[in-house]
């Protein structure tokens, strides 16, 4: 798993690429708690970018679950920008379809982190 | 490769979730040679993954000193995984369900349902210590 960190419109974009499979969760857990301390906790608006994610394990799931249910709530937010692969699958059977903010779009999941501040 | 014999392939991983990285290329090769499809593979491997990590963590406590053993039993129309860890075992009925809405949001306890839901059969043996798994080979027209 490699992780590519980029900002876009006051947005953490976090590009994951590969199989998010064995330790890769602890250190994906990693790279987004140094994300979310980097920013006002208040004010984390992170972006995990599935797009070239071909796998994620039960541990990959249940951290980008923690994550997402902490950062949540300090007051941030976290979004899944083209679940793809086993992910989408995942969430279906994990019953999460209704938990995760998922979009297939850039702009319209950037444009979503402020509509939900209103 | 599509076996007319059965053949049997063993790999002892050392209790480190560093070799879980192994099992996924392990078995996307065996799959690969045995031409199950795209999505049945992913569902082994995600199953043999989960396997395996949970002997590696929970059975044998990522002690070193045990073992993980594997065995992957290739037939003309199925895999067996059979998965072995040195632990104590555990009992299935313990295993919370991760889909009781108060388990939903847990980081961890997704990994039994979902070997059990990616594969045809898992069964317990021995205390637990011992998961057998299958998966049939879904044919395709040119099959």
């Amino acid at each position: 798993m490699t992780v590519d960190i980029r900002k876009k419109e006051g947005i953490t974009i976090l590009d994951i690429e590969g199989r998010i499979i064995g330790s890769d969760s602890l250190a994906l857990k990693e790279i987004i708690d140094e994300q979310v301390d980097a920013a006002e906790e208040a004010d984390a608006k992170i972006l995990l970018n599935l797009a070239d994610v071909r796998m994620v394990d039960s541990s990959g799931l249940g951290i980008i679950v923690a994550s997402y249910t902490a950062v949540q709530k300090k007051g941030g937010r976290i979004a899944l920008l083209h679940p793809g692969g086993n992910i989408r699958s995942l969430i279906v059977m994990a019953k999460l379809v209704t938990i995760f903010d998922r979009y297939e779009d850039e702009d319209e999941a950037i444009a979503s982190f402020y509509k939900s501040n209103n | 490769m599509q076996p007319t014999t059965e053949q049997v392939v063993r790999l002892d991983l050392p209790s480190s979730m560093q070799h879980v990285y192994l099992l996924d290329t392990i078995v996307l090769q065996i799959l690969g040679e045995m031409d199950f499809d795209e999505e049945t593979t992913e569902q082994v491997v995600l199953a043999v993954i989960e396997a395996g990590t949970n002997a590696i963590k929970h059975g044998n406590q990522e002690d070193l000193n045990k073992y993980v053993h594997f065995e992957f039993i290739i037939q003309p129309d199925k895999i067996v995984v059979v998965v072995q860890d040195e632990g104590k075992g555990f009992n299935r009925e313990d295993v919370p369900d991760p889909l009781d809405p108060a388990n939903l949001l847990k980081s961890s306890g997704r990994g039994v349902f979902l070997m059990e839901a990616c594969m045809d059969s898992v069964t317990y043996e021995k205390s637990g210590t011992i998961v057998k798994m299958v998966k049939y080979r879904v044919l395709t027209e040119k099959q």
